[in-house]
């Protein structure tokens, strides 16, 4: 009866939202400017004849969140990096020195995933090196690379970064040459306008209406789309070894994390 | 004449496959326990995804109105098919293990458990 009551319950909402959204109108009239931008950003992600207005990119949604809403994403970005810092602050001063070798899984599922980390690397690239011309970019390539970091720990041991040589101070380093190459991107219009006596906007990617300031579209006719195949690196960069921090720190076991913090306190 | 009889076995597969699905489904919402349920998932992941995607491959191969993108299209489904065949029964069989050693779930009806008996329990 029970069961009834609550599916019968689900279809009447389900009929009540659908009837009032939509015959009624709750919503408020469909929002024709709303269309209109959108028009106006399909008709620009690729159009060679405006120059001062595309982004170059077949793929409308790289467009938008690298040159149209750039310095949005850019500030994104820089929450997901003070993310890290407060956990490396949490984590401060645990080490991998003292984790011990785990036997991690079988052998069956250890063998198919030394067969899964080079496609999987592969396919984070791919996504990352493509990400102007197809769906994705930066930030979903990154988080497929570290899906490397979770089969390591959980297949393998969490020992296994200290085997490959990935430690914390090195994640980071890479992951701030990752924010330093997004930095630089943003910057050398600026720079190069302003040793060519000439005016330049930040996060520019071609030319404007009031600037000459241009990155290069294509590669020996290879569509790079400007600036955002240099983001989407960075950004790869960036989050992949941003997302390994984290998984690093907590893949370490508790009592380990727990000595050290313990010893802490003590001072 | 041989496009259209392999156009029909890879759409066969798939509905094949789609009825795989539905089986795997109830087996998973139905069945008593855990390996019982495991068995089932993995029905539905071979038998319901690896078999659609083969007759995706026959059937993007054997269309030639997309012209050269079907050999990319059947490429790409031809290694996610094996990818695919790769990680399910890795996956299960590392559920089963951990299952197994943590003594989370007994199978029931037990007839004989070799590996209990080796691990000494």
């Amino acid at each position: 009866m029970r069961k009834y009551l609550v599916l019968a319950s689900i279809v009447l909402t389900t009929a009540v939202v659908a009837y009032v959204t939509t015959y009624l109108g709750a919503l408020g009239p469909l929002g024709l400017d709303t269309r209109y931008l959108a028009k106006l950003f399909l008709a620009n992600t690729y159009n060679p004849a405006h120059r001062e207005l595309t982004a170059m990119s077949p793929e409308a949604v790289t467009s938008i969140v690298w040159d149209f809403r750039g310095i949005d994403t850019l500030y994104e970005t820089v929450v997901f990096y003070m993310a890290i810092i407060a956990a490396l602050a949490i984590y401060r001063g645990v080490s991998y020195s003292n984790v011990r070798r785990g036997s991690g899984l079988s052998l069956i599922v250890k063998v198919v995933t030394k067969l899964l980390i080079p496609i999987n690397i592969a396919v984070a690239v791919s996504i990352a090196a493509h990400g102007h011309l197809t769906p994705g970019g930066g930030f979903q390539a990154g988080a497929a690379l570290a899906v490397v970091s979770v089969l390591l720990a959980v297949v393998y041991s969490a020992h296994s970064f200290v085997e490959l040589g990935v430690n914390l101070s090195r994640a980071v380093a890479l992951r701030s040459a990752g924010l330093l190459a997004i930095a630089l991107v943003v910057f050398t219009p600026i720079v190069i306008s302003a040793l060519t006596g000439t005016q330049a906007y930040l996060m520019q990617n071609y030319v404007k209406v009031d600037s000459a300031f241009s990155f290069p579209a294509h590669v020996q006719s290879q569509l790079i789309s400007g600036t955002l195949i240099w983001f989407n690196l960075a950004e790869f960069l960036a989050v992949s070894f941003g997302f390994f921090i984290i998984f690093m720190l907590l893949s370490l076991r508790e009592e380990v994390v727990r000595e050290w913090v313990g010893k802490e306190d003590e001072h | 004449m041989i496009d259209e009889i392999a156009r029909y076995v890879g759409l066969a597969l798939l509905v094949a496959g789609s009825v795989i699905n539905l089986i795997g489904a109830v087996g998973l919402s139905r069945f008593k326990n855990f390996y019982l349920r495991l068995h089932a998932a993995t029905v539905s992941t071979i038998g319901g995804t690896f078999y659609p995607l083969l007759g995706l491959v026959i059937v993007s191969l054997a269309t030639p109105e997309l012209g050269e993108l079907r050999f990319f299209m059947g490429g790409s489904l031809l290694v996610a098919a094996f990818i695919l065949l790769l990680l399910a029964p890795a996956g299960s069989h590392a559920l089963a293990r951990a299952t197994h050693r943590a003594k989370i779930s007994r199978p029931e009806p037990v007839i004989v458990d070799y590996l209990a008996e080796d691990r000494g329990d």
